[in-house]
């Protein structure tokens, strides 16, 4: 009996043991699937893979792009949320699992640095030629699709008058009240802002003065109740009056406006940044890609896309299609062009590490 | 059901016989976990180790340690120490009262209080910082009833500082706490106390000489798993405190996610398994002496 029992024990802890085990490849196959699919060539071009970064703006896409694009090409888009650090490693493996990155041009810049990406053929994009798209947003190795920004949010209610720009966001004596600015972990962090409101001009803010720059967040910070580090945080802040003014990414505090809280942008020295399509090194279905590139840049789907998620289109014509109301939440409306800039990407692809580094020597001290 | 028919004297004979055969089987057994460890875990360890020595162009280089354990970045692990320690207290303190209450209910208590303990465990972290905010912040919860009666000193600063990431992170481990104390507590022989009891032991001295003594190898258990766990921990630290309070693991993911050096994030991630380590050595060590004195008290 008891060898018996040892018997049954022995069973069950194999089966458990290889019960894991084929969780595990079964995991593996689950995310080689990608890269089958991506690399499976002959028979499946009707399918794609694109990456991402998920939430509201991949339903915004889903419904302006992919599903037109499939009903048009027959070409499916099956999206991933990896983030590049995924797929830069991918590269390194020479395995690829997705076919088009959908991220952020300073993205592709250390991308392209680090040759984990495909030249772009601007010949085979016949929605480039003669658009009049902006020449910073067609790199080499990438091609730019929509623009969003951070910028300013303030709530009406706590303040006597606007805020007109940084430098009113940095005057403590006449805008009392706590801040909340955005934290390298976020994203870069907002050193353009900090020169702004020490009057630097906005074609003179690159390259930075970062000893400038960081006087001048000295400044500011005993005013910053936090440095906030996830995107949904700012306007949560702003929402629980647990600040008055904040930075934020464009479209942020939509929510709360509509919820008719006493809350509103501030357009003026608004940060661009344009997001884009890169091919990853080794992606084999480069002509899916190539078709679903050329679509994105119609005006008409521009424009679709823009009208549900307030990110503004870098083809000219697409704004024209666009109402007033939607315009002046876009970064790239004729107004807010004027008064915002464009990250300067290779200024801070260079800098990424020295600026991450004394930001926090800075945050440190 | 052989088993049991065979007479008392024969089954002594075997037992020893048996005891070698079973421990061969038992080997046998772990072998497939064994593998699946040694594939799974230590293989990738070994991997993180030779990232964090290796050179930007290659070759051995011990400049990613230098590195980690100098400047801002020794700042950061120390604060990452810090926090993991204050959090160890303070989730042993509140878990210790909350698990000896736990531990007097009634079965059906226990089992709703153990509920209400875990149950945020499977919110996700982000959602429940985000209600810590609608707690903590100055228009929260608390800081509103501190204000309408007048507290001094209100509305506190409960968020963005070191006060609030050591109440989010207390908040997290407290189930872990909890359970293990609790499992401790239920271990204690109840009539050890009465007879202390009998002899006319105060409950102060009951507690002190009797009970701690007692739990104390849960207590410690405990202690040390939330302090391992808060090393490596990210989320909380990150929402709930200031710029102040960048923990080692904020800064591993900014590097491996931003800005693509592995090898200094590995160099970190080497340094937080040397401290759990040393963690858990000093746990055995502790062990060791308890049981190293037991055997001394019992041999005497």
């Amino acid at each position: 009996m008891e060898d018996n029992r040892i018997g049954r024990r022995t069973v069950l802890r194999t089966a458990g043991a290889l019960a894991a085990a084929t969780a595990v490849t079964g995991c593996g196959t689950l995310m080689g699937s990608g890269g089958s699919r991506g690399s499976s060539g002959g028979g499946g071009k009707n399918k794609i893979v694109v990456s991402n970064t998920g939430g509201a703006y991949n339903d915004a896409l889903t419904k302006a792009l992919y599903e037109p694009f499939a009903k048009e090409t027959g070409i499916t888009v099956t999206t991933v949320n990896y983030q590049s650090a995924q797929i830069i490693a991918q590269v390194r493996q020479g395995r690829p699992q997705v076919d088009l990155m959908d991220n952020t041009l300073l993205i592709f810049q250390k991308m392209a640095r680090l040759d984990c990406l495909e030249a772009v053929d601007y010949d085979r994009l016949k929605s480039v030629k003669g658009a009049g798209i902006a020449e910073h947003q067609l790199p080499e190795h990438a091609v730019g699709k929509n623009v969003w920004a951070s910028l300013m949010a303030y709530r009406t209610d706590s303040l006597k008058r606007a805020p007109k720009g940084w430098a009113d966001f940095w005057n403590t004596h006449s805008f009392a009240g706590q801040r909340s600015l955005q934290s390298a972990e976020a994203d870069n962090p907002e050193l353009e802002f900090a020169l702004l409101a020490d009057g630097v001009p906005l074609d003179k803010l690159y390259p930075l003065d970062l000893d400038r720059a960081f006087a001048s967040m000295s400044r500011i910070r005993g005013e910053v109740k936090k440095f906030w580090n996830t995107g949904a945080l700012p306007a949560v802040l702003l929402g629980r009056k647990e600040v008055v003014m904040t930075s934020l990414w464009s479209g942020r505090a939509d929510e709360l406006i509509k919820q008719g809280q006493p809350v509103a942008y501030q357009w003026n020295g608004a940060r661009r940044l344009t997001n884009g399509w890169g091919i990853p090194k080794g992606a084999d279905n480069t002509d899916a890609a190539y078709k679903l590139i050329d679509f994105s840049l119609r005006p008409e789907v521009q424009a679709a896309f823009a009208k549900l998620f307030p990110q503004g289109p870098v083809v000219p014509a697409a704004t024209k299609l666009l109402s007033d109301d939607v315009l002046a939440t876009l970064p790239t409306s004729p107004q807010n062009l004027k008064t915002g800039f464009d990250t300067d990407v290779a200024w801070w692809d260079k800098n990424v590490e020295a600026v991450a580094k004394r930001w926090r020597e800075w945050a440190d001290a | 059901m052989a088993g049991t028919a065979v007479a008392p004297a024969k089954v002594r004979v075997k037992t020893s016989e048996k005891r070698g055969h079973r421990s061969r089987i038992a080997l046998v057994n772990a072998v497939p976990v064994t593998v699946f460890l040694l594939v799974l875990f230590v293989y990738p360890i070994i991997g993180v180790l030779s990232l964090s020595l290796e050179g930007d162009s290659g070759g051995f280089t011990l400049h990613w340690y230098t590195d980690a354990l100098s400047g801002v970045n020794l700042s950061v692990l120390l604060s990452t120490l810090r926090i993991s320690a204050e959090t160890a207290l303070l989730s042993l303190l509140v878990g210790f009262g909350l698990a000896h209450a736990i531990a007097r209910m009634r079965p059906v208590f226990a089992a709703l209080a153990m509920l209400i303990v875990v149950v945020p465990h499977f919110i996700s972290a982000l959602v429940r910082t985000y209600g810590w905010i609608i707690m903590l912040g100055e228009h929260g919860l608390i800081n509103s009833l501190a204000t309408s009666v007048h507290a001094p000193g209100a509305p506190y600063s409960l968020l963005y500082n070191e006060t609030g990431v050591v109440i989010g992170t207390t908040s997290v481990m407290l189930p872990y706490t909890v359970l293990v104390l609790q499992g401790a507590m239920r271990g204690v022989d109840g009539r050890l106390l009465a007879a202390a009891a009998g002899f006319g032991a105060s409950r102060l001295t009951i507690f002190r000489r009797i009970y701690l003594p007692l739990v104390a190898p849960g207590i410690g258990t405990a202690g040390l798993l939330s302090f391992i766990l808060c090393l490596g921990y990210y989320i909380t630290p990150a929402l709930m405190g200031g710029d102040k309070q960048t923990v080692v693991a904020a800064l591993i993911d900014q590097q491996v996610m931003k800005q693509d050096q592995w090898n200094s994030a590995a160099a970190f991630g080497v340094i937080l398994l040397l401290l759990t380590f040393a963690g858990l050595g000093v746990l055995g060590l502790a062990k060791l002496r308890r049981t190293r004195a037991h055997a001394r008290r019992s041999g005497s």
